[in-house]
């Protein structure tokens, strides 16, 4: 059963193409072709709803209003007018997101799926990344269940790292929060230490190279 | 009201009960000289004819001429006790021809202490004058504007017998105690003044009619012409006002014509520019038709720049949107808090598609701490959007694109956008930032073109108090660096 999410949208064929992109990336759309006056008893039980600002009828915004009087579920609207005002107004008003058209029906799938993420836990105890655990409090790493030895500098990289698992994070950054500024403190020595960890994790790509940032911590699938 | 009836109006409406009044003062103070004289003239002459008044008391009464005309008094003083010898009761002497308007003589007739006459032809005695005569020697009849007639009762000096008090009846005299000329020839510099004032109000109006058609055939120009009125007085001065009023309207219409010239060719620019790539992705989609028609397999090429086209397309109308905002004469930033983080992360969201297709990778980096400016959100997301999207758009298959956003120095913000695209020549790159990115080249979609985007990220910097820099990247590339102040302080 995906989320359930509702759809605002009055344009016949843009409403099928996002219901339709929903549905395929496992969502469960329900369409409106136009704006309602919104009340507890008549939202659906959704956990999104993907509002089109330009609706006939009742305008989107009074919409968003209404909503937000008694409901805190997240609201991604779309407009087609690139207008600061309006944007500040929606966010004013409770949207937590807005979209220009055209996007890409891929983009707008990414943001439904953005926001319905549940926050990583990156700053616990314990990070599990893919088949790799990261242990702050103890201090270990294991792979795959095996313990993995590692420097007290690899281990606060690794760490770095896995507080926005997924994101990169830029070389100069990881070399001012794990290198010790009086020492050697270049990012050279800090692509020395990661192949070192790299060969520590053995095979797989946990720690990814991005291009022209730095590293990621992956989930050790690809490459 | 037309200026010469308002004047006139005017003129008439004061001069008309300044005349009244002094015709009223003139009419008073001859009344009043009259009845001096009248009683300076029953008490002088009187005494003299006392004796026949009380021998012939019912015959007693008539004219009483004296020997000489009366008059005229000095000022409003009626001569002083001149008197001439009292004529005899007889008949009037014979009448000389007076002056039209000259007094006549006066009429006297004698009463008794209870007021009665024992003349028959004696009129009665005016109860009002009865009433007055009581506690004082003379009663005189309180004057009526604008009747000439004096009528005075006066008590004799000896009080008793038939002819204790007197009746006497007279006229105003012109030469006595007039204030104004007996001719009325003095009306005449009135009316003079009059006319003049009339008169010299024709070239003030000849003047302002003058100025009226040339205002009109200046205003019927679109206030091409000038206003020629010369002269120091007010209608000169209105005319120079209105001279510079008309150079104030003129210079706005020229700013509007302006504002509208541009907006005509940016319609036309806009047209022109949306109906280019517009042309290339229907013939993409007639490619694809066609070969689909024909059985042959999907040209993942065409689709590619089809969807290229459409998605250039979109970031074109952004951009002329951006421009038309841009080239106002004053732009003014709708600034609100802008989560830098989010704003990128839109960016990238929103061209990641389209990189994906043309083989082009983009990875951001962002630091874990909010980066919050107070910026115009639409501006400055279109200013870091072109920049990431000519890094997408001008590399090549297998190329990367990098946003980085960090964090400097706590209180400032440093967005890179890095790619290993071909990349701009420095001595091209100095020679676009001299210009603000602004040029003929920067229009067109040739591929050394970096598009009309570069120079609207160049203007929102500017306006923000950004600073852009352009350079070579270490990749061989591009690299895009926004560097700026933090506004609002996360808290």
């Amino acid at each position: 059963m995906g989320k359930k999410v509702l759809v605002i949208e009055d344009d016949q064929e843009l409403g099928t193409q996002i219901v339709k992109r929903l549905r395929d990336a496992g969502y469960e759309p329900t369409w409106w072709k136009e704006g309602r006056r919104l009340s507890r008893e008549t939202l659906p039980d959704v956990e999104l709803v993907v509002l089109d600002l330009m609706l006939p009828g009742t305008y989107g915004m009074d919409l968003l209003k209404d909503l937000r009087v008694f409901s805190e579920v997240p609201v991604l609207v779309l407009s087609a007018r690139n207008d600061t005002a309006d944007k500040v107004r929606a966010l004013r008003l409770g949207a937590d997101d807005y979209m220009t058209k055209p996007f890409w029906p891929e983009e707008l799938v990414e943001r439904v799926r953005a926001r319905l993420r549940r926050p990583t836990l990156g700053r616990g105890e314990v990070v599990e990344v893919g088949a790799l655990r990261i242990d702050r409090g103890r201090r270990e790493v294991s792979v795959r269940g095996g313990r993995v030895e590692v420097t007290r500098l690899e281990f606060e990289l690794l760490a770095a790292l896995a507080e926005r698992p997924g994101e990169a994070m830029t070389r100069s950054s990881l070399a001012e929060r794990v290198l010790d500024p009086e020492r050697d403190g270049t990012e050279r020595t800090l692509d020395v230490h990661v192949s070192r960890l790299r060969k520590k994790l053995g095979c797989g790509a946990f720690v990814e190279t991005v291009w022209g940032i730095g590293y990621r911590l992956g989930d050790g699938r690809d490459e | 009201m037309k200026l010469r009836t308002r004047l006139a109006v005017a003129t008439i409406a004061v001069m008309l009960p300044m005349t009244f009044a002094l015709f009223w003062y003139d009419a008073v103070a001859r009344h009043q000289a009259a009845e001096q004289n009248l009683t300076e003239f029953v008490f002088g002459q009187m005494p003299a004819a006392r004796e026949a008044c009380e021998s012939a008391p019912s015959s007693f009464g008539g004219e009483l001429r004296p020997s000489r005309p009366l008059g005229p008094p000095r000022g409003n003083r009626p001569p002083p006790g001149d008197l001439p010898p009292p004529p005899g009761p007889g008949p009037a002497p014979p009448p000389r021809h007076p002056r039209p308007n000259a007094a006549r003589p006066a009429v006297v007739h004698a009463y008794d202490e209870n007021l009665q006459s024992k003349n028959p032809d004696a009129p009665d005695v005016p109860e009002a004058l009865a009433r007055a005569i009581s506690g004082q020697d003379v009663a005189i009849a309180s004057y009526v504007f604008p009747t000439s007639s004096v009528e005075l009762l006066a008590r004799m000096p000896w009080g008793t017998g038939p002819c204790a008090y007197v009746l006497a009846r007279g006229t105003t005299d012109p030469t006595w105690g007039a204030v104004l000329p007996e001719s009325n020839i003095w009306l005449l510099p009135t009316v003079a003044v009059f006319a003049a004032m009339l008169l010299a109000l024709g070239p003030v109006v000849r003047r302002i009619r003058k100025l009226t058609e040339a205002v009109q055939r200046s205003a019927s120009a679109t206030y091409a012409d000038a206003v020629l009125i010369e002269g120091d007085d007010e209608i000169g001065v209105l005319a120079r006002v209105f001279n510079a009023a008309r150079r104030e309207i003129r210079s706005q219409l020229e700013e509007k014509d302006r504002r509208e010239q541009a907006l005509r060719h940016f319609l036309a620019n806009t047209t022109h520019d949306v109906m280019i790539p517009l042309t290339v992705l229907q013939g993409h989609l007639a490619t694809l038709r066609e070969d689909a028609a024909a059985g042959k397999p999907v040209d993942v090429g065409a689709l590619v720049s089809a969807m290229d086209e459409a998605h250039y397309m979109a970031s074109l109308v952004h951009n002329l949107a951006a421009t038309a905002r841009l080239e106002a004469a004053d732009v003014k930033l709708q600034r609100s808090e802008v989560d830098l983080e989010t704003l990128v992360k839109r960016v990238v969201g929103r061209h990641r598609p389209i990189a994906k297709q043309l083989g082009v990778s983009i990875e951001t980096a962002v630091p874990g701490e909010p980066v919050t400016v107070s910026a115009d959100v639409t501006l400055l997301e279109q200013a870091i959007s072109n920049v990431t999207y000519n890094a997408i758009r001008y590399n090549g298959p297998g190329g990367h694109v990098a946003v980085i956003l960090e964090r400097v120095a706590k209180e400032a913000f440093r967005l890179r956008v890095v790619d290993d695209g071909p990349g701009i020549p420095e001595a091209e790159l100095s020679r676009l930032a001299e210009r603000g990115f602004r040029g003929n080249e920067a229009r067109s979609r040739a591929p050394d073109g970096q598009g009309l985007g570069l120079h609207i990220t160049h203007r929102a910097a500017e306006l923000h108090g950004y600073r852009l820099t352009l350079r070579p990247s270490e990749y061989g590339g591009l690299e895009v660096e926004l560097e700026g102040e933090l506004d609002a302080p996360s808290g």
